[in-house]
């Protein structure tokens, strides 16, 4: 089937099978910053933003997802002009392989989003959904913290 | 200790930001043309023998291009383990056999023009198979009448002992002292016998594996591992193709954890493409990764010590039963590791036996995980020691304190054990485990918890238990890794190292280390990384080496190319060597103090007079593997009716020696604990009667999430390893070992009840509280 | 892979005849279908343009249109309201803001944190689409609590949602479109037992308590996971409605029944839902 998405802003027009899964779609779109690490909807690196909503873009069928507007982690800031969340990422030491960063700093801009200034509990919470296996979590709250900080300045 | 500018510093890592803007690339995300997908089909029983494979239909589907059998593909048998040659492991694998060994082992591959073709012609491959009877008991297996597992086939020998007709894979036993007059003189015995279960490294990123033709001809391997040169070697070996028309590249990595130290997937692309011309790509699932990949051994360690009043130890033996599951990659090398590793902890021991054997089952297949038998080992020592200490009547501090090796002391076991090999004799020339122990113990509130089962509510209460270990800092004699270097004319360096950065951070280390040498800011060294045709050999990210081996390489090269500077200097200020000093990025004459900044330097170099390029390269391996130490605190909340195990605040202690980046050092240690507390509490691979894993997905095997995560802190102890780059030691992996067993102690400490089992799940915590009750 | 047909109905009166469809589905975005229908899913409709994403109070009764998802659905509730409580730490931030009610219902996975809590609040479901007839039967069930009414132009029923979970025939090419519950004030006990914070509970606990005056005017209990799916404890509602708070000490806690579930006994299942019934029990009189 052929449809169109708004991803970062950019209209993508493709065509596509009807049983995709929106994560499948932006990768062979070249969105590759979205990430596959279970296909389960339980490891949370192929969260996108959908409607400003975040959801596993794994579970979500590119057919249902038709006509509306994406955001990946790309949207939210580059390497030239990135987002206080990612730098604050960096300072903080919370990326080690980096697999599961864009669905962090994703999680933790819907939770900002919402509530400027979230408790520890509250980005507990917000980030629920996304596993990391190299840092313990521990800079990744800490990095949370820090771009929240940023962002209400 | 002089004053540093850039080691014992936490720049950020060079990598982080194209990684949290989502520009760096995973093996996953190059794009490459004319791309043939390629999928595995596996077999659905524990242990057969494949009578016929009939691929007509499935080669019938749209789009398929081919399918891999053991009918069509090289026959050689090898070991997968990502280990240096002669690789200490049998061989004992084919890419495809005639004889399926384990619920998940391969049978065939299908390559086609889309994912889905190729799955739908997976499930048109018709295989014959006659049931053998399968072995899941590793007790079981080399008893008369089990079944063999790979004595029917042939092998390859490795000049250790391996007897695979009766599933023996590996064994080990060293004897030091007198056994029996040790064991005499105790004054009481403790003996116990401790499981651990197999777990699976849950790299967030799957195994992943692409391979082309480059415009030479050559054939392109980027693969998602921790061994690009061993990657390079065995495919060469297993495919026939000589080792010069292969090239590995190491992009960014989802972390591996020992589950990529092993070449299995690569050469099956590298086939693909050799044969149609085209790349290929094989992604594994999460379900694959976690039946079809590797797994931590499960273990059963039976620990005897004799033990005087005074709680000196009299006569310690250790036997170890560690499972292999259906292949024997790595299981010599771990299971030499769960003494050589522990043992030399406690050096003062005359009397001392090691005893272990790795046997072959018809189950997944265990391999390289971080801690590599050390864990495992430690759950059972650190119990013992604390079981020991409360006996005596000691607190469990002041033990360990009196009892653990020392600077300037050895161990007879550093000799009698290597890692496969016989090992190396060495001296502690480090140790700050009393500093660790004393630090950690004042953060975890130990003085005001002990003892003392404070009651939270009226069902739960708190106990706290600690854990020592020591790991090691690459693999003496064996581990070898190397650097080149050169300057560009504007005083910037290029730095190539193999070493294999998997989300540790060595790229950024190895910079630092470069940039502490020549005196000038990290980012004016441009690193560049686990490229077999750009980069120097290194055996590869594994057994802690990276900062011990590799930065000792880095810093030797750097130490060259500050000589070439020096002596372009000397020759543009006309004055000799000594007469010059190094500050800040400039040479200064210092009689004068005329400075010459590294900019004038190489441009003299490069373009004005006698020009050459300043250039370097050193290799580097250890004749010792200094220890790091560690001492690890767990805070627990039992709920005594149910047996919940809250873990509430956790802290760590460590001397790795020089910490080159502190928050490296600190992400690698709390990373280490979490996954060290998944492997206490929760994870675990359970099977069906037919040895099918139950739980391969993240639904049912659970890893923890943020809000699982305790109060960690993290004490990085001073300590100083002079023949370490820089004085540094290790600290990739020894952080995993001590969240179990001081867990277990905890809870001991809270309820009187000791789990000799891992994981230590709530049911189990209950059972042992009812018996306990009972009794 | 397989190939499905889209529909994406506009308006409410498409609905009855698509969902005559053979092996066609109505999808609200939850994560149900692609867990498990794959197979047999021939077609699917995409509710998101359709009138179901609403809540509304309205005469004392909450209505919820059935594609409002868990997250929305909590936002509505103060912390300590039971559907609050159950839904905020279900499943994960991202499955909640895909998650929707009546595709929690229609699915209702043996870990639903759903259906404790609207079980409990004698929630009632309209349904479109369906064999009529059909509906009409089962008189034995109380018959006055099946509505009649229109949704949209399209006939739809109003059944409590127990009877809904009972009569399979309800639940073949029907679409929820909306529920409701009476709003009433309850202090509440929720508790899930999982192993780790992100995890599918093997049972839910939903405990519903209203006193006043030294006295329980009314409790509800509900345990979801059990044998038979769930069950409504109302052994231990008779025995304490209406009790003065101070003669409950002696509460005989009902052996409920487990199948193993993820590597853990039924045994140990079974305890640990008297043990967490007790105490939920407890923490609520006690407050």
């Amino acid at each position: 089937m052929k449809g169109e998405f708004v991803v970062n802003g950019k209209r993508v027009r493709c065509t596509f099978s009807t049983d995709v899964t929106l994560l499948d779609l932006l990768r062979s779109e070249g969105f590759t910053e979205v990430k596959e690490g279970c296909r389960e909807g339980q490891c949370g690196c192929c969260v996108v933003l959908l409607e400003g909503k975040l959801v596993n873009s794994c579970q979500v069928f590119a057919a249902s997802a038709m006509g509306k507007e994406i955001t990946t982690v790309k949207g939210l800031g580059n390497l030239h002009s990135p987002h206080p969340l990612q730098t604050a990422f960096v300072e903080a030491g919370a990326v080690q392989c980096g697999f599961c960063t864009p669905g962090m700093i994703l999680a933790a801009y819907a939770l900002l989003k919402e509530n400027p200034d979230p408790n520890d509990e509250e980005i507990i919470q917000a980030l629920d959904g996304n596993l990391c296996r190299c840092t313990g979590y521990v800079k990744i709250i800490q990095a949370v913290k820090r771009g929240a900080r940023r962002m209400r300045s | 200790m002089k004053d540093m500018h850039q080691v014992g510093k936490s720049p950020d890592k060079i990598d982080s930001l194209a990684l949290a803007t989502g520009d760096e690339k995973f093996t996953d995300d190059f794009t490459l043309d004319d791309l043939l997908f390629a999928v595995l089909l596996y077999s659905p029983h524990a242990h057969a023998q494949i009578d016929g494979i009939d691929c007509t239909e499935a080669l019938k589907v749209p789009g398929v291009v081919d399918i891999l059998t053991h009918e069509n593909v090289p026959r050689v048998l090898h070991s997968t383990a990502g280990q240096g040659y002669p690789e200490p492991s049998p061989y004992d694998a084919l890419l495809f056999d005639k004889r399926v060994r384990f619920v998940g082992d391969r049978v065939a591959l299908v390559a086609a023009e889309s994912e889905s073709a190729a799955r739908e012609a997976l499930g048109k491959i018709k295989v014959e198979y006659r049931l053998l009877e399968p072995l899941f008991h590793m007790e079981e297996a080399m008893k008369e009448g089990s079944p063999r597992i790979h004595a029917d086939d042939e092998h390859v020998k490795i000049p250790a002992i391996y007897e695979p007709e009766r599933n023996l894979c590996a064994e080990v036993n060293i004897t030091l002292g007198d056994l029996d007059r040790g064991f005499n003189e105790a004054d009481f015995i403790e003996e116990h016998t401790y499981r651990t279960q197999a777990v699976s490294h849950c790299a967030i990123e799957l195994h992943t594996v692409k391979s082309c033709f480059d415009v030479r001809g050559r054939l392109v391997i980027i693969s998602s591992t921790q061994v690009p040169f061993h990657a390079r070697r065995i495919v060469s070996r297993v495919l026939g193709i000589p080792l010069w028309m292969i090239r590995v590249i190491k992009p960014r990595i989802g972390g591996g954890f020992g589950g990529k130290q092993e070449v299995f997937l690569e050469p099956l692309a590298a086939l693909v493409t050799w044969r149609h011309k085209r790349p290929c790509r094989i992604v594994l699932t999460r379900k694959e990764v976690f039946i079809s990949s590797r797994t931590r051994h499960a273990m059963r360690i039976r620990l005897k010590t004799g033990v005087r009043v005074d709680g000196s130890i009299s006569a310690l033996e250790m036997d170890g039963l560690l499972n292999s599951g259906a292949y024997g990659t790595h299981a010599l090398t771990v299971l030499s590791n769960v003494g050589a590793k522990v043992l030399p902890l406690f050096n003062k021991i005359e009397n001392l036996r090691f005893h272990g054997r790795s046997v072959y089952t018809n189950l997944p297949v265990g391999g390289a995980f971080r801690g590599y038998g050390a864990s495992q080992g430690y759950f059972a020592f650190n119990q013992q020691i604390d079981m020991i200490a409360r006996r005596t009547g000691q607190d469990v501090r002041e033990y360990i304190k009196k009892w653990h090796i020392k600077e300037g002391e050895t161990s007879a076991v550093f000799k009698a054990l290597g890692e496969g090999k016989e090992g190396v004799s060495q001296t502690i020339r480090s140790c700050r485990l009393g500093e660790c122990i004393d630090r950690g113990a004042d953060a975890i509130g130990w003085k005001e918890k002990r003892g003392k089962r404070l009651k939270t509510g009226i069902d739960s209460v708190r106990g706290v238990g600690m854990a020592v270990a020591m790991q090691g800092s690459g693999i003496p004699k064996i581990d070898m890794a190397s650097a080149y270097m050169k300057m560009n004319e504007d005083g910037s360096f290029n730095l190539f190292v193999g070493a294999t950065d998997i989300g540790t951070g060595s790229d950024t280390i190895l910079a630092q280390i470069a940039a502490e040498v020549l005196q000038v800011p990290v980012e004016s060294i441009i690193v560049l990384s686990s490229d077999t045709d750009l980069t120097p050999f290194d055996t590869g990210a594994y057994a802690s080496s990276t900062t011990y081996i590799s930065g000792a390489a880095v810093k030797k090269c750097a130490l060259e190319l500050r000589k070439q500077i020096f002596r372009t200097a000397a020759r543009m200020l006309d004055r000799d060597i000594e007469q010059l000093s190094l500050e800040c990025g400039k040479v200064v004459d210092t009689r004068n103090g005329k400075a010459l900044s590294f900019e004038e330097i190489a441009y003299h170099a490069t373009y004005f007079e006698d020009q050459f390029q300043i250039q370097g390269h050193a290799s580097h391996t250890s004749t010792q593997s200094p220890p790091p130490f560690i001492a690890q605190f767990a805070e627990v909340e039992l709920d005594l009716r149910t047996g919940r195990v809250a873990v509430v605040k956790f802290v760590s202690a460590v001397d790795c020696g020089q910490p080159i980046n502190p928050k490296l050092v600190e992400g690698q240690v709390e990373g280490s604990v979490l996954q060290g507390l998944g492997y206490a509490l929760t994870e675990d691979y359970a099977f069906d009667s037919n040895g099918k894993m139950l739980n391969p997905r993240f639904w049912d095997y659970k890893i923890f999430t943020a809000a699982d995560t305790p109060e960690m802190i993290t004490i990085i102890v001073d300590s100083h390893e002079d023949s370490g780059p820089f004085g540094a030691k290790s600290v990739g992996e020894i952080a995993i070992n001590g969240p179990a067993p001081a867990v277990a102690n905890a809870i001991f400490d809270a309820a009187g009840i000791r789990l000799y089992e891992l994981p230590m799940t709530p049911e189990r915590v209950w059972k042992k509280l009812e018996e306990s009750s009972e009794g | 892979m397989k190939e499905i047909e889209w529909y994406f109905p506009q308006r409410l009166d498409e609905l009855p005849a698509l969902l005559m469809k053979r092996g066609v589905i109505p999808h609200g975005g939850g994560t149900g279908i692609l867990m498990t229908r794959m197979r047999s899913t021939a077609g699917l409709i995409d509710l998101g343009s359709l009138p179901l994403h609403f809540f509304r109070r309205k005469n004392g009764r909450v209505e919820i249109g059935a594609t409002l998802t868990f997250a929305e659905l909590a936002k509505q509730f103060t912390p300590d309201h039971i559907v609050s409580r159950a839904l905020r730490r279900s499943a994960s931030t991202p499955l909640r803001n895909r998650i929707t009610v009546g595709g929690s219902i229609a699915f209702f996975p043996s870990w639903s944190d759903l259906m404790g809590p609207l079980i409990a609040l004698d929630t009632e479901v309209t349904l479109i689409g369906g064999e009529h007839d059909s509906h009409n039967g089962d008189q034995k069930s109380n018959p006055v609590r099946v509505r009649k009414g229109r949704w949209g132009g399209v006939p739809s029923l109003t059944v409590p949602l127990v009877q809904y979970l009972r009569e399979s025939n309800m639940r073949k090419q029907t679409l929820i479109t909306s529920i409701s519950f009476t709003e009433e004030q309850w202090d509440s006990y929720y508790y899930r037992h999982t192993y780790t914070h992100f995890d599918y509970p093997a049972f839910t606990l939903t405990v519903l308590l209203n006193k006043g005056a030294g006295r329980i005017h009314d409790l509800r209990c509900v345990v979801v996971g059990c044998r038979g799916k769930y069950e409504r404890l109302t052994q231990v509602e008779e025995a304490l409605r209406g009790s003065q708070l101070k003669d409950v000490s002696s509460l005989e806690l009902p052996r409920l029944l487990f199948t193993g579930k993820k590597r853990t006994s039924p045994e140990y299942l079974a305890h640990c839902a008297r043990v967490e019934l007790g105490r939920g029990i407890d923490q609520l009189l006690g407050e």
